[in-house]
């Protein structure tokens, strides 16, 4: 039986990290998003919740790479399951499924075999066949890899994604097993500032960033605890309510899912796009990037087929604070805007 | 029904690759590679960059460009027909093998590798099923010909980077791992990225690397949007874009392979070549290799443009890349950048600005001496003698701060090995791990059977095959019993904790900037190491925890940066209390190794008892030295005056502590690092 999850849009505030993480499930090319706040501000539930408001994809059945139809090849060899690669040969389709985008959680303390996969051992000393174990990274692919506390991730197991998030394949070399699949996914991450930073390199992997604290106001505390009491009462009876909100918010999410090809940005916008990145001093050109993909998605997601400037501040937001450059030890902005004045 | 409309898939789900020629800016970093296409011989190209600046883009979309080369069809480790001295054993055994052309690979080793996959090892399913030893090419085989590429470079483990540094100088791959002994013929050129912000890379493998080149991100606004332009262009129709750029890529790869036929004809005059060893010789280069990289890069640059001799021009053209790494004063900077360094700066006065201030140093020391010895005799004399300092910087009592002073490239700080099990990870001290990561070192028996030691297991098992036998099944039958498992060894972060002296006494002209400064440095050094560190800081008449262990470094910056000085010196109580602290981490994690660095003048004043707080910290000190699991080392901050106490030596003597005198932490002194090692 699963536990039914507090719904993502019953969570009070936070729109910041609301609107990124919505952005980061329509534009998986965002590559994730890192959410850092104090502990108890609803980063997990956020995280935990979208299952509601998850986009579907279509996948090959059963298939332990979730590859899509168009997908089958390398990573099909050394793969156990005989049935779909006949068909293949046998230059058939392979069987189709519908479902959800998975969110896969990895776990703070998880060996890099978990993760990248390995050798499948007693397979290979019972039968002397080698086979592939698809680690977590294979079942992320195509969907959203979480990871809670991402700063306290053991140094290793963070090369291997940066490894895998920069290419968009997962390469494993290890333990007489030579073996590669795509694993393109939405790295989401939250994390306590206190418990220390991120890698720079890792930090810099996140399309988006957003910052959370506590409800200021009085309200939205008292209506934080009305929420979450209704819901400890009657988990079911509480996400009904939301039900309609929920699926409100999926239809918007699906709508901007085809809009997004379409939407066009207008020239001066991407020179203001670059004035911006250079005013507040962002290393590389990869912010330029995300921040002209993360304002069009945005766009898409308010219905819109062309980029307008405010866009792009709301995007600045969400895509600038984690690559300004900083001093040595210095903290994470929350707010570039002022930079940007100041640096005038 | 939705598909990513984001993505579009590609038969095989390897997504396309951005064009070479398509990737605007970054001349240097891109002319570097193609020299390095045109003559392999010029050893690798490192680029060294901020991230986002196309360093990986730029390696993936060589790939498509590189020359076609005829190879042996089906030999595993790519043998060229042309070189039949390289050949391996099964191309020996069959010289009139079929070839085929193919493209020159560019091979990616990822960071989890194992050691087994790079060099090669024993092939599982082949094994068990034939009974007898059957060996896999690794990487490093698969790279022969072609270009081994390595993302992050900096991260690499060690025992991965010298197997790799062995192979490319050698040009031969030698195995002798888990019974197996075997050789191939392994010519690559190494291409590594590395964003230095993440640590440096050791000399000798930076001396390996060829060329050199820095990138960073451009600063032209149209070129940028233009850039994004493309990217977004790319994004949405791969396929569009590819064939958009089909041509120049098609040129370029034509122009690529007339360069790289003319460049072994090239003669270098001798005008030339003196030029190249006086450029050299000037900037100050250590050993030779920069004189022949430079020299194959001018030719290399020469067939580029179509000349049929390499000119001055060509060799000024390539210079920066071939000795920007290669300087000896210009160490490859820390990533963030430390304060620049005062012109004149020698290592004889690292402390300029207190120069003209000699005069009164020594006599304020001849003070303190005074002030010191009453100190020894009664107990009540000190405040006096405390008084002293804060007459030089202002009021009595009164809190000062003091900023940051310049930071440097820290020396290794090892704790000495052991052999215990530890899970975590970091780039500190060698440890044995339980986790399947690390060098396999040998093995052992029993186990789970999870982190097999196949080669142990097989011979294991080897001596009980005659009875166990049976008809079909396995050729080799394994039992449990057979079952052998690695042990390996890897490096770990470790816990540092700093014991920092804020008392008055440090306070005295600037001794407490040099003394952050000096700090500072050493976090750094810790976040490269992926350390935890806790900071205690005594003064006045207690000691107190500033920062409780954490792995935040910014934190521990931040605090060092207002910790306020001023007071007298309860060295005692601070050296009680870091070693509460440490044992109380022992207690949580009986396998730490804590590292203890106190800063200090050495000087005290305060006691916790009755009697003289000189002697007793020395005697708490010897206590505490007596404890195996803490590793102490004792950072001198008092001035190299005329008259010096060396009380911090003698407390290093009573801790047992390895000792330093600030300047002495700075890696540059390459003679005292090896000094102190063997020690």
């Amino acid at each position: 039986m699963k536990k039914t999850q507090y719904p993502f849009v019953a969570i009070v505030g936070q729109e910041r990290m609301k609107t990124g993480l919505i952005l980061t499930l329509i534009n998986p090319t965002l590559s994730g998003i890192l959410i850092r706040g104090e502990k108890g501000t609803a980063k997990s539930t956020a995280v935990r919740g979208l299952a509601d408001v998850l986009p579907w994809i279509e996948v090959i059945r059963d298939c332990p790479f979730q590859l899509a139809p168009s997908e089958p090849g390398e990573a099909c060899e050394g793969c156990s399951r005989h049935g779909c690669r006949e068909r293949l040969q046998a230059g058939e389709p392979p069987e189709l499924s519908r479902r959800k985008v998975s969110v896969v959680e990895l776990p703070v303390g998880a060996t890099e075999d978990r993760v990248v996969g390995s050798l499948d051992l007693e397979h290979a000393l019972k039968e002397g066949e080698k086979h592939f174990e698809p680690g977590l990274l294979a079942s992320a692919h195509r969907g959203i890899l979480y990871v809670d506390e991402v700063n306290l991730l053991d140094d290793h197991v963070v090369d291997v994604l940066l490894d895998s998030a920069a290419m968009g394949v997962c390469t494993v070399e290890r333990e007489g097993v030579s073996h590669s699949h795509p694993a393109r996914f939405t790295l989401v991450g939250t994390m306590n500032p206190e418990e220390g930073e991120l890698r720079p390199q890792l930090l810099d992997r996140f399309g988006l960033c957003a910052t959370v604290r506590g409800a200021e106001s009085l309200e939205e505390r008292v209506l934080v605890m009305e929420r979450r009491v209704a819901f400890d009462e009657d988990p079911g009876a509480f996400s009904g309510q939301w039900l309609k909100e929920s699926e409100k918010l999926a239809r918007t999410m699906e709508r901007a899912l085809e809009l997004y090809p379409l939407v066009t940005i207008d020239r001066s916008l991407l020179e203001e796009i670059a004035r911006y990145c250079m005013e507040v001093g962002v290393d590389g050109h990869r912010g330029d990037i995300i921040l002209m993909k993360t304002a069009k998605t945005l766009a898409a997601f308010h219905g819109h087929r062309e980029v307008a400037p405010h866009h792009v501040e709301e995007a600045a937001q969400l895509v600038l604070p984690h690559r300004v450059r900083r001093q040595p030890m210095q903290d994470i902005l929350e707010d570039v805007s002022n930079l940007r004045t100041a640096g005038r | 029904m939705k598909k990513d409309p984001c993505i579009r898939e590609r038969p095989g789900g390897i997504p396309p690759v951005f064009p070479f020629s398509a990737i605007l800016g970054q001349d240097p970093m891109k002319l570097a590679l193609i020299l390095n296409a045109i003559e392999p011989r010029v050893g690798g190209v490192l680029i060294r960059g901020e991230k986002g600046t196309a360093k990986s883009t730029a390696v993936r979309g060589l790939a498509a460009l590189l020359p076609r080369g005829a190879v042996h069809r089906g030999c595993p480790f790519n043998c060229s027909p042309h070189h039949p001295r390289e050949w391996c054993s099964s191309c020996l055994d069959r010289p009139s093998r079929a070839t085929e052309k193919r493209r020159a690979p560019v091979v990616t080793l990822p960071l989890n590798a194992t050691e087994d996959r790079v060099l090669g090892g024993i092939d599982f399913s082949a094994t068990l099923r034939r009974g007898s030893r059957v060996f896999q090419p690794g990487l490093l085989a698969r790279a022969h010909g072609g270009i081994l590429y390595v993302d992050e470079v900096n991260l690499l483990d060690d025992h991965l980077v010298d197997i790799i540094l062995d192979a490319a100088v050698s040009g031969e791959n030698v195995i002798e791992r888990e019974g197996t002994a075997f050789r191939h013929a392994s010519c690559f050129s190494l291409v590594g990225t590395m964003n230095p912000e993440e640590g440096s890379l050791r000399p000798q493998l930076l001396d390996r690397f060829g060329l050199c080149v820095e990138v960073e991100s451009e600063r032209d606004v149209s070129l940028r949007v233009e850039l994004v332009e493309r990217r977004g262009e790319f994004d949405r129709d791969p396929e569009a874009f590819l064939e958009r750029f089909a041509q120049d890529e098609a040129r370029l790869a034509h122009h690529l392979a007339r360069a790289r036929e003319v460049v072994a004809s090239l003669k270098v005059r001798g005008s030339v070549r003196n030029y190249i060893g006086e450029l050299t010789q000037s900037q100050n280069v250590a050993g030779h290799r920069a004189d022949l990289v430079m020299e194959r890069a001018a030719c290399a640059h020469a067939a580029w443009n179509g000349k049929r001799h390499p000119e001055v021009e060509d060799v000024l053209a390539v210079a920066e890349m071939v000795l920007c790494h290669r300087r000896r004063e210009a160490l490859p900077p820390p990533p963030p950048p430390p304060p620049p360094p005062p012109p004149t700066e020698d290592h004889e006065e690292p402390q300029e600005p207190q120069e003209p201030s000699r005069e009164p140093e020594q006599e304020s020391g001849r003070e303190e001496e005074q002030g010191e010895s009453h100190g020894g005799e009664r107990g009540g004399g000190e405040d006096s003698r405390e008084e002293e300092p804060p007459n030089h910087d202002g009021g009595q009592g009164q809190d000062q701060h003091f900023e940051v002073g310049e930071t440097f490239a820290v020396k290794k700080l090892v704790p000495p090995d052991d052999r215990l099990l530890r899970r975590g990870s970091g780039r500190r001290s060698r440890t044995r791990t339980s986790q399947k990561q690390g060098r396999y070192v040998r093995s052992r028996m029993g186990g789970s059977g999870c982190d097999l030691a196949l080669d142990a297991t097989l011979r294991a098992a080897a001596v009980h095959q005659k009875k166990r036998r049976r008809d079909g099944g396995a050729t080799i039958v394994i039992e449990p019993g057979d079952w052998r498992q690695k042990v390996r060894e890897k490096r770990v972060g470790c816990f540092i904790l700093f014991v920092v002296d804020a008392s008055g006494s440090m306070g005295a002209r600037g001794r407490m900037g040099a003394s952050k400064g000096a700090i500072m440095s050493l976090l750094l050094d810790a976040y490269q190491k992926r350390d935890r560190v806790a900071l205690v800081a005594f003064r006045r008449r207690e000691a107190e925890v500033l920062l409780p262990p954490t792995s935040s470094i910014e934190l521990a910056a931040r605090l060092l940066s207002e910790m306020p000085v001023g007071g007298r010196t309860p060295l005692s109580a601070g050296l009680s209390k870091a070693y509460e602290m440490v044992r109380t981490r022992l207690r949580h994690e009986p396998n730490l190794r804590p590292l203890v660095v106190v800063i200090t003048d050495g000087k005290s004043n305060v006691a916790l008892g009755q009697g003289s707080p000189r002697d007793e910290a020395l005697r708490i000190a010897a206590r505490m030295g007596e404890d195996p699991r803490v590793h102490w080392i004792v950072v001198d901050t008092e001035e190299p005056g005329i008259v010096r106490f060396d009380l911090a030596g003698r407390l290093a003597g009573a801790l047992g502590a390895e000792y330093f005198r600030i300047d002495g932490l700075r890696a540059t002194d390459l003679v005292n690092v090896v000094k102190g090692h063997t020690a």
